[in-house]
């Protein structure tokens, strides 16, 4: 199921803003309609659902999509969004950032907003690289990658988001590719549906600079590399590690399926996507604040 | 068995949206669609397009879209939309 990009242009977007600034072939336009898609099956209304961007290339997002928007100051999306969501609980917010963005200028916005568990939906759009800027070096390019702070391969250890928010407490973490555009979808889908902070990370492409810089051809070819450079998850094995397998008797131990598939992933060189991990049972932070204050307001009563 | 209809579909490229950069042409797994001397996709061989939605998908700028003939929402006009202020 896809809606006509036309739809999508008159109902979810600002198509007096286009075209967009965006370089030809870079992997946030595909986001964007992502994003427009995943409201629209969500069956939301947009003016209920708010859009706050930092800086940089994905930062001018917020600019193109037609809901209520905030652009704000470099990293500082996430802080923005938790007083929106904090003044409007009803609202669905969608933070989106970039790699640099949400990692080193706004990392500790982000980590302090995964440690609260806030109802935000956090897009990253990761593309290994200060994109607006001029391709400077960003907190995931990976080891030996060349950019324009380091001209003979980057030998910083890039960071890792996902171990980040499993230890800093978001609800839900799921990696998509800008190549598989409906999974894409499905995953933002599925992320606005989790009470709680849901983190997507969108592997992205920057071939104007990261990909010129380290000869990875252009867009389509970048983007078809992504087919090889990610494995799918086992969705099956992910619902079972939450529900391991029993033996037939109730007092038989579980068989811990979890530790037996993580056998030979680690020596997997290729990176997950799909739903990595999801935290059962999560409650947003503005419900359950808004409940304790009404809690409060009955006991003095 | 159902049949497959071939050349039933039509394909809309906004030349004001797109720029050029490829991506459709390289996704399309029936060869619909060539580059121009500029680089702009050609519908050329329409008749063998499936209606998969790869261009459309992968089309970053929203300058493509394949219109069967009952599509899954409306189709709006674009050119009006980008100039009107």
């Amino acid at each position: 199921m896809k809606l006509q990009n036309s739809f999508i242009l008159r109902e979810y977007l600002r198509p007096q803003a286009f075209p967009t600034t965006w370089c030809p072939g870079c992997g946030l336009g595909i986001v964007m309609s992502s994003i427009a898609q995943a409201v629209h099956f969500r069956g939301l209304d947009k003016n209920n659902v708010a859009m706050v961007s930092g800086i940089g290339c994905t930062g001018r997002m917020s600019g193109y999509a037609d809901f209520n928007t905030l652009h704000t100051t470099h990293g500082r999306a996430p802080a923005f969004a938790t007083g929106l969501k904090m003044a409007r609980p009803d609202m669905s917010v969608i933070v989106v950032m970039g790699d640099g963005d949400s990692m080193s200028i706004g990392g500790n916005h982000l980590v302090h907003a995964m440690r609260r568990n806030i109802g935000l939906t956090a897009v990253v759009v990761n593309n290994a690289v200060y994109g607006l800027t001029g391709g400077q070096s960003s907190p995931t390019t990976p080891v030996g990658g060349r950019t324009s702070t380091a001209a003979s391969g980057s030998f910083e250890r890039p960071m890792n988001l996902e171990t980040l928010a499993r230890a800093a407490g978001a609800a839900f973490y799921a990696r998509a590719t800008v190549n598989q555009t409906a999974a894409l979808t499905r995953l933002i889908e599925r992320a606005m549906g989790v009470s709680g902070f849901a983190l997507v990370e969108v592997v992205s492409n920057c071939h104007v600079l990261y990909g010129r810089m380290n000869e990875l051809g252009d867009a389509s070819q970048m983007m078809k590399s992504m087919e090889e450079q990610t494995r799918r998850v086992n969705p099956v094995l992910l619902r079972r590690a939450a529900a391991p397998l029993r033996l037939t008797s109730a007092g038989s131990p579980a068989t811990p399926v979890s530790t037996a598939t993580a056998q030979g992933v680690h020596q997997d060189p290729r990176v997950p996507r799909g739903v990595i991990f999801e935290r059962h049972g999560s409650r947003d932070y503005s419900s359950r604040y808004y409940a304790m204050l009404e809690q409060k307001a009955r006991a003095r009563a | 068995m159902d049949i497959v209809a071939r050349g039933i579909y039509r394909i809309n490229l906004y030349r004001e949206l797109c720029k050029a950069c490829g991506l459709c042409i390289a996704w399309c797994p029936q060869q619909v669609l060539f580059p121009d001397a500029q680089g702009y996709p050609l519908a050329n061989a329409i008749e063998r397009c499936v209606n998969c939605k790869a261009c459309e998908r992968h089309c970053p700028d929203f300058a493509i879209e394949v219109i069967p003939p009952e599509p899954e929402s409306e189709i709006a006009d674009v050119p009006s939309l980008i100039h009107a202020r």
